[in-house]
Order: structure tokens, then C-alpha cells, then sequence
């Protein structure tokens, strides 16, 4: 049983979720109906934006400088705890498997660490040709409009020079993603949402550059990684 | 109440935290923890469920960060419907806290309360007038159920009806509620 074409009931539920008067498992429900009903998803969102102001009328309480402290160190945890487990994978593996082996097996390996975020349908694992070993994994959901990048090996980072990221359509130039920070995961903004961004993008490289990025706006070093971008649903 | 200065600063600190910012997302911390931790309190009554909600929120608002949508609500607004969903998904639990005392203080007529003050307020002043205009039996559950994540069963508890008649109230007054905001643009 669902509650399409049902406005009256909808309008109900969707007010009775934002207020919070929703409980149990009619909440968990209407949960899951949002998941597939967008329309449902944005009459809660409209509710939620009328009674939210009303949360200012609220005295603010200082949380205790633990909450920050622990809060910082579950940011810590995530991907490094993702970096570990890909390494002793690939390790036992001896990776030798083709593109797409290896995209499938990087998806399976960050599902823990994007478990929380929208489902990646863009995976592109770059990799050095000569030994396979992956060095990078880059992720999108259809609509975002960033580039998840979690960077497995920080090693690939070379003192002076930039590693900028490039998507390498099927017809076409280059086309700067950014430049790879030092930071084990970073998000790197898409000027359109993914499935424009990246819909004729089969592969993904990364080029060896002067500081800052390629100063001509096309690759002007050595391409070092590059690996296939695939779209999975 | 947020100026629109602030507001904006709000959603720049948001996007800057989506690219992995984070000095951006410390700052963004600082200048809403209070407040979420004021309203997580306020549902949850205890002081260590508030402190595992908010923290879990926070990391929620780090890891979504690329998906908020600006055209769609804005920051604070975002932000609060995080915590007070994740709220009230906490107290599925057994054994909810009992109601604090003075629960009331935002409802009562007369007298300036934190609600006045909000009266004047761009984003939230709307929505106040509108609560005004409620009869006060339907203004009051739904304030108990706003600020103290009360669920129907424990509304009628509190109030001491039926159930049917509390969920009557909230519902009327959900719907005033609405056609009044359309009302005021």
C-alpha cells in the first residue's frame, strides 16, 4: 500500500513527518516511500521549511567541547579506514584484473565509507599502467554536481608539481576536473550535474603539471594515471 | 533571528565544507552547534542522547554537504530538520525521558516569550503569526509536539483527552497552519 493518489492523506503525512507527531513505523514508511516518490519527498520538504524557522525560538545550549573533539576524529576515521581495507585487498589479490574488475571492486571496498551519501553511479578507479596498482578512486551520484575523489596511495604527490584530473571524453578534448590536493578525500566541483558532466567521459587521467595546474588549460605533462569511468545505474 | 548576511555566510561555509573544507565546517560548527544542541536537548531530555545525536548530525551535514540544495531551504533550516529528524528516529527507543518542567513556557499567552521576540523575525515571523491564529488547544499540541517531540500517544497523555480528539487538533491545526502561511505568501 502506498499513499499516490491520495493528496489529502499525502498532505497529512508529509505535515505530521515534519512536525514530528509521525512515530514508529508510519515514520519508517514514509521514509522509505520518499526514497522513490519525490513529489512526496518535496511536500515534506515544504513542511519541514514552514516549521523549521520556528526552531530559533529554541534557548541555545553550548555543546560540550567533546562532542567537537569526537566529531573530528569520526571525520578521521572513515576514509582512512576505507584506504586500509582497499590496500590489503589489492595486496591479496595481486591485482592484475581489468578496468571494470577493478571498478567493481573499488565500489564493493567504498560502499562502507558512502554508505551515508547518495548511491555512486559514476566510478572511475585510475591506476599507474605499468604495475596496475590503483592510486585513486573518483565518485559521483547521477545528480551531483562534485566529484568524490579519495586519493588510496598519497604517495602519488610530487613536491613542486601539481596532478591535475582530467576527463578524456569520447569525441573531444580534455577537460580539467581540478588539481588533486594532498588531502586523502576531496570533492571537486562539476559545472553541470554528473550525468551531463560525465555522460560521454569513458576514461579519466591525471596529468603531471606545473603548481597550480596546467597553465594552457589542456594537459601539458606526462599523463601518469588513468583508468575507465563507468556508470553503473 | 538569521540576517540574510548571516544566512549567506551560512550556505558559503556549507559549500566550502562539500569541497572538503575544513576550517570552513569548524566554523560552521561554531556558528550553529548552540542552537542544535539547544533543540536536540529540548526533544531527547538527556544530555548524553543530545550530545550522540548532535555529533552524528554534524557528521550527516559534513558527508551531504554536496547534495543541500540551496533553492530549496536554507541553511539553518536544513541543518535544524537533520537534527529533529534524527531526533525523533532516536526516540523509537523504549523509556523516553519525562517531559521537563516548564515545557510550556513557549506557548503560554501573554507575556513576552521566545516566540515575540521571533514575531519580528523575516524567516520566522510568518509562520509565529500564523501560530497565533490557532485555536490554543490545537496551538499547544502542536508546540509540544514541535519543541518536545511529543508523539500523539504522549500528547494525549499530557493533555489528558482522548487520542482521537489530540490527533483531531494537530491535524486541523496543520492545515490552518497552512493555508494561513500560503495566505502571507
Amino acid at each position: 500500500m502506498n499513499c499516490k493518489g491520495k493528496p489529502e492523506l499525502r498532505e497529512r503525512l508529509a505535515a505530521e513527518y515534519a512536525l514530528g507527531t509521525l512515530r514508529g513505523r508510519a515514520r519508517a514508511r514514509l521514509k522509505r516511500w520518499m526514497r522513490d516518490d519525490a513529489e512526496l519527498a518535496r511536500e515534506v520538504a515544504k513542511w519541514e521549511a514552514r516549521l523549521a524557522p520556528l526552531a530559533q525560538a529554541v534557548a541555545p545550549v553550548a555543546p560540550p567541547a567533546r562532542v567537537w573533539n569526537a566529531l573530528q576524529n569520526r571525520l578521521e576515521v572513515n576514509p582512512k579506514g576505507a584506504r586500509r581495507m582497499s590496500f590489503s585487498v589489492w595486496k591479496a589479490l595481486g591485482l592484475m584484473a581489468s578496468g571494470a574488475a577493478t571498478a567493481l571492486l573499488a565500489i564493493a571496498i567504498l560502499l562502507p565509507s558512502l554508505r551515508d551519501t547518495s548511491p555512486a553511479a559514476y566510478v572511475a578507479v585510475l591506476s599507474d599502467a605499468k604495475t596496475n596498482r590503483a592510486v585513486l578512486v573518483a565518485t559521483a551520484g547521477q545528480a551531483d554536481k562534485v566529484l568524490r575523489v579519495n586519493t588510496l596511495d598519497p604517495s602519488i604527490q610530487v613536491s613542486g608539481r601539481s596532478l591535475e584530473l582530467w576527463a578524456l571524453p569520447r569525441d573531444g578534448k580534455p577537460k580539467s576536473l581540478g588539481v588533486i590536493g594532498s588531502a586523502e578525500r576531496a570533492a571537486l566541483r562539476l559545472d553541470a550535474p554528473a550525468d551531463k558532466a560525465l555522460a560521454n567521459v569513458p576514461a579519466l587521467a591525471i596529468s603531471l603539471e606545473p603548481q597550480g595546474g596546467s597553465p594552457t588549460g589542456q594537459p601539458t605533462g606526462p599523463v601518469l594515471y588513468s583508468g575507465p569511468c563507468v556508470k553503473y545505474w | 533571528m538569521a540576517p540574510p548576511a548571516q544566512v549567506d555566510a551560512l550556505g558559503e561555509l556549507l559549500s566550502r565544507s562539500a569541497l572538503g573544507d575544513r576550517a570552513a565546517f569548524a566554523r560552521l560548527y561554531q556558528a550553529t552547534s548552540s542552537k542544535l544542541y539547544g533543540v536536540a536537548l529540548r526533544i531527547l531530555r538527556r544530555e548524553d542522547w543530545a550530545e550522540e545525536v548532535l555529533q552524528e548530525c554534524y557528521v550527516n551535514v559534513w558527508r551531504h554537504a554536496p547534495e543541500y540544495n540551496a533553492s530549496r531551504a536554507a541553511p539553518m533550516t536544513w541543518m535544524t530538520s537533520i537534527v529533529r529528524n534524527r531526533c525523533l528516529d532516536w526516540l523509537r527507543r523504549p523509556n523516553p525521558e519525562p517531559l521537563a518542567e516548564g515545557a510550556e513556557e513557549y506557548i503560554e499567552d501573554g507575556g513576552p516569550g521566545p516566540l515575540d521576540q521571533l514575531e519580528r523575525s523575516q524567516e520566522a515571523g510568518a509562520v509565529v503569526r500564523c501560530l497565533r491564529g490557532l485555536e490554543a488547544k490545537q496551538r499547544q499540541a502542536i508546540a509540544l509536539a514541535f519543541f518536545d517531540g511529543l508523539s500523539h500517544a504522549e500528547l494525549a497523555q499530557h493533555l489528558r483527552e482522548p487520542l482521537g480528539t489530540v490527533k483531531t487538533w494537530v491535524r486541523r491545526g496543520l492545515a490552518k497552519l497552512r493555508s494561513c502561511l500560503e495566505l502571507q505568501g
